[in-house]
């Protein structure tokens, strides 16, 4: 937005006109721009630039910044075990749940992109999950995980493997709470692909299948390449989500057992909305927002020389 | 380059225009509130037809919710001045925030229930009107309430909310269990000795896989604070906060290290079934038989009695073999007059809160959730002695509660950083129970919540 204001005078430069005539475009294009500028001012701008202010500050009570402390609140983050815990966690949690997610999706939907009768009720099935709410599948998901009476615990008995404290061992918490994520968001992915997948020129599969290339070889050559935009789409989506999950941790762990899923946007609420420290909530809440901006960034420089666009 | 940064610098004012805007926008609008506020009062004192209705935030769900939309029903029968509206808002913990964003405005709910812990928050707080205020105005006796009760909510001899819904914990045993491993199904183990030894007698073991756990508790500080307090254990510092602000946490005593210790014990001899941080997790491992003994809240026991396919015992809380059992510490909520609502709304609360203290009003209250009856005549009306005749566990809850000697340690902690002490304390269990030194862990929480002490005691004004 800003490129573009600061650019449009400077392409009609001619020295003779006046500064009125030559930021015509530049107020005009600002027109268009006023109501989103609007918009983010309110509700994106003005909460991130109070977010950095408060992060300078310890809050009273109240929430309000009560004591300026300077850069105190991201020297304590940086030194503290819980933090260094919950970074770990993130990053282990982002790693458990995109690229498994994202395969798995690609594989029912490369299966549902075959045209078969009544595939329309697979379709649909595959998708299903976009329609739970995250609330609704992990409280049905604590009943799989229930330690003594949950599914998952009875079908090890009938086989007699020992139980596994699915939500409670804090080395199998993160597993649990991300085999439940990804299987929330397969239903996402899942339409996404299928969308790009239906999109791809037939002609080209027949143009292949006349050369005699083999399925795999069609694959590899045509549906991975064509699909690269959309694959590039939803692993940033996913990657961003990822990073901010909250309901799930919420109500299948709380970011328990030992702090063991304790993911930055959990801690972050933990600490604005239950031990009302907006300052060091705040502080985490920027160390995020660089985090994620870092790695959006590097994945543009990385990823998009390998996109395909048509 | 320099129209560049002319650009730059326009549009980043604009920017700050918009900003500014938004402050000031923000700033003013809670101006008129004020303003409305006070005009409304007025209005509301000028013209008093039709009966007044104000808004009762509280957090209780399930049979809870039944319970108090039924008396808050009793209530805006009784009379026609005033009509109280409940509001489910969620957990104790969600409820608070929500009360935090109106908190001071007109808009806030009249009527506000918050769990124990958040009491000094509420009191710093300034969005509430204490309710000593009316009490004085009317010389309303508050006498006839449950001592131990009003010891917990009392500052400085003066009482800030309305006690409701009280709770203690208990030690809730499976009587079958009991008898099957040839133990006395009527007499619960007392001390923490007795606790190991009732356990390994009741754990049942099935190759690798454990059928039944001796003993359980949920990973909730909660329990903690209660098995430090009824051995006479300080939780802060200052008597418990309660002749000054506390300024360090001291619940690494002796007396935690004896809890830690009895937990780790237990733990490392298999005994020790760790069902995690859900109430209703470690309810239904008690009710399929996959632990045998266990402390739940006492609001709890009415639904467990009702609900176990076997007889269950109530017994007190276990203490240390070193100490004498001093009590236990009010658990539950009280109810909390909002400031800067209209008068008539403040005496609408004010009504509905004597009305709740009323022996009938409470006696159906304990009856429905198992809750104390803040005001003992209760326990004479015959619905509370019906109840207890057919489930006499009831009454053990009760008997805990007044046997309970007063002092600082039973008076329970205040300060103002409790949720994040019980986060603490519950990080230091759940290392504790992956093999974590006990001294360790206890020390690590407390050295945690020192901190979060020292930091709300600097910003407080």
């Amino acid at each position: 937005m800003k490129l573009a204001l600061h650019d449009t005078p400077n392409l009609s430069l001619n020295p003779k006109t006046s500064l009125w005539k030559q930021t015509q475009k530049a107020r005009v294009a600002f027109l268009y721009l006023l109501p989103s500028i609007l918009l983010f001012s309110v509700f994106i701008f003005y909460p991130m630039f109070k977010t950095i202010y408060l992060s300078f500050f310890l809050t009273d009570q109240q929430g309000e910044a009560a004591l300026f402390v300077g850069l105190d609140n991201y020297q304590d983050l940086l030194t503290s075990q819980s933090f260094h815990k919950s970074i770990k966690a993130t990053l282990l949690f982002v790693l458990y749940t995109v690229p498994a997610g994202i395969i798995i999706a690609l594989f029912l939907a490369l299966m549902a992109n075959e045209k078969l009768r009544g595939i329309g009720f697979f379709r649909v099935i595959y998708s299903s999950t976009m329609g739970i709410s995250v609330a609704a599948s992990s409280v049905v998901w604590l009943f799989l995980f229930h330690p003594s009476t949950g599914m998952f615990n009875r079908v090890l008995n009938l086989f007699g493997i020992a139980e596994i404290q699915w939500l409670l061992d804090p080395d199998w918490a993160l597993f649990s709470v991300s085999v439940s994520t990804i299987w929330l968001n397969l239903g996402f992915s899942f339409l996404i692909i299928l969308g790009g997948l239906q999109n791809i020129d037939e002609h080209l599969y027949e143009s292949a299948r006349i050369d005699g290339a083999s399925y795999w070889y069609q694959l590899r050559r045509i549906t991975i390449p064509m699909l690269s935009p959309t694959l590039f789409f939803i692993i940033t989506i996913s990657l961003i989500n990822s990073f901010q999950t909250f309901g799930q941790i919420d109500i299948l762990t709380k970011g328990g057992p030992s702090e063991s899923t304790n993911l930055i946007v959990y801690s972050i609420y933990k600490d604005a909305f239950i031990n009302y420290q907006f300052g060091t909530a705040s502080a985490q809440a920027v160390v995020l927002f660089i985090c994620v901006l870092l790695l959006t960034i590097l994945q543009f420089k990385l990823g998009e020389k390998k996109v395909h666009y048509q | 380059m320099a129209k560049k940064l002319k650009w730059f610098m326009m549009f980043s004012s604009f920017l700050c225009l918009f900003l500014l805007g938004a402050c000031s926008n923000s700033a003013s609008q809670s101006k008129n509130n004020e303003n409305e506020s006070s005009n409304n009062s007025s209005e509301d004192n000028t013209e008093e037809s039709g009966p007044v209705e104000v808004s009762f935030w509280h957090a209780m769900s399930g049979s809870g919710q039944e319970a108090i939309e039924d008396v808050v029903n009793d209530f805006n029968e009784s009379q026609d001045k005033y009509i109280v509206k409940p509001e489910f808002q969620g957990s104790y913990e969600e409820l608070l925030p929500k009360f935090r964003s109106v908190g001071g405005t007109k808009d806030a709910p009249a009527i506000v229930q918050t769990y124990e812990i958040g009491t000094k928050y509420m009191i710093d707080s300034g969005y509430i009107e204490p309710v000593q205020s009316f009490i004085d105005r009317d010389n309303y006796d508050i006498n006839q309430l449950e001592a131990n009760i009003l010891n917990y909510y009392k500052l400085d001899d003066k009482l800030y909310s309305m006690p409701f819904n009280s709770s203690t914990p208990v030690l809730l045993y499976n009587k079958e269990a009991f008898k099957e491993a040839g133990l006395d199904a009527e007499n619960p183990p007392k001390t923490f000795n007795e606790i190991k030894e009732a356990a390994a007698a009741l754990t049942k073991k099935n190759g690798s896989n454990t059928e039944r756990f001796g003993f359980s508790m949920l990973t909730y500080g909660w329990f903690f604070e209660e098995l430090v307090a009824t051995q006479g254990g300080l939780f802060v510092n200052n008597d418990n906060g309660r002749s000054d602000q506390a300024t360090e946490a001291t619940f690494n005593s002796e007396e935690g290290l004896r809890v830690f210790n009895l937990l780790n014990d237990l733990n490392n001899a298999g005994h020790f079934g760790n069902f995690g941080t859900n109430w209703d997790d470690i309810r239904a491992a008690f009710q399929t038989g996959k632990v045998a003994m266990y402390m739940d809240s006492s609001a709890g026991v009415t639904d467990t009695i009702k609900n176990a396919p076997f007889d269950v015992g109530v017994g007190f809380i276990p203490y240390a073999d070193e100490t004498e059992r001093q009590g236990v510490v009010i658990g539950g909520a009280s109810l909390w007059m909002s400031k800067g609502i209209s008068k008539a709304n403040q005496e609408a609360a004010w009504e509905f809160m004597k009305y709740l203290q009323t022996p009938e009003a409470q006696a159906k209250w304990h009856v429905a959730t198992g809750y104390f009856a803040i005001n003992p005549a209760a326990y004479d009306e015959q619905i509370v002695k019906d109840k207890w005749a057919e489930s006499p566990q009831l009454k053990v809850t009760v008997d805990q509660l007044q046997a309970t000697i007063p002092s600082v340690a039973t008076q329970g902690a205040l300060i103002s950083v409790f949720p994040e002490a019980r986060q603490q304390v519950v990080t230091a269990l759940e290392n504790l129970y992956q093999g974590g030194n006990p001294k360790e862990e206890l020390d690590k929480a407390v050295e945690a919540t020192n901190k979060a002490i020292e930091v709300a005691n600097k910003t407080k004004k």
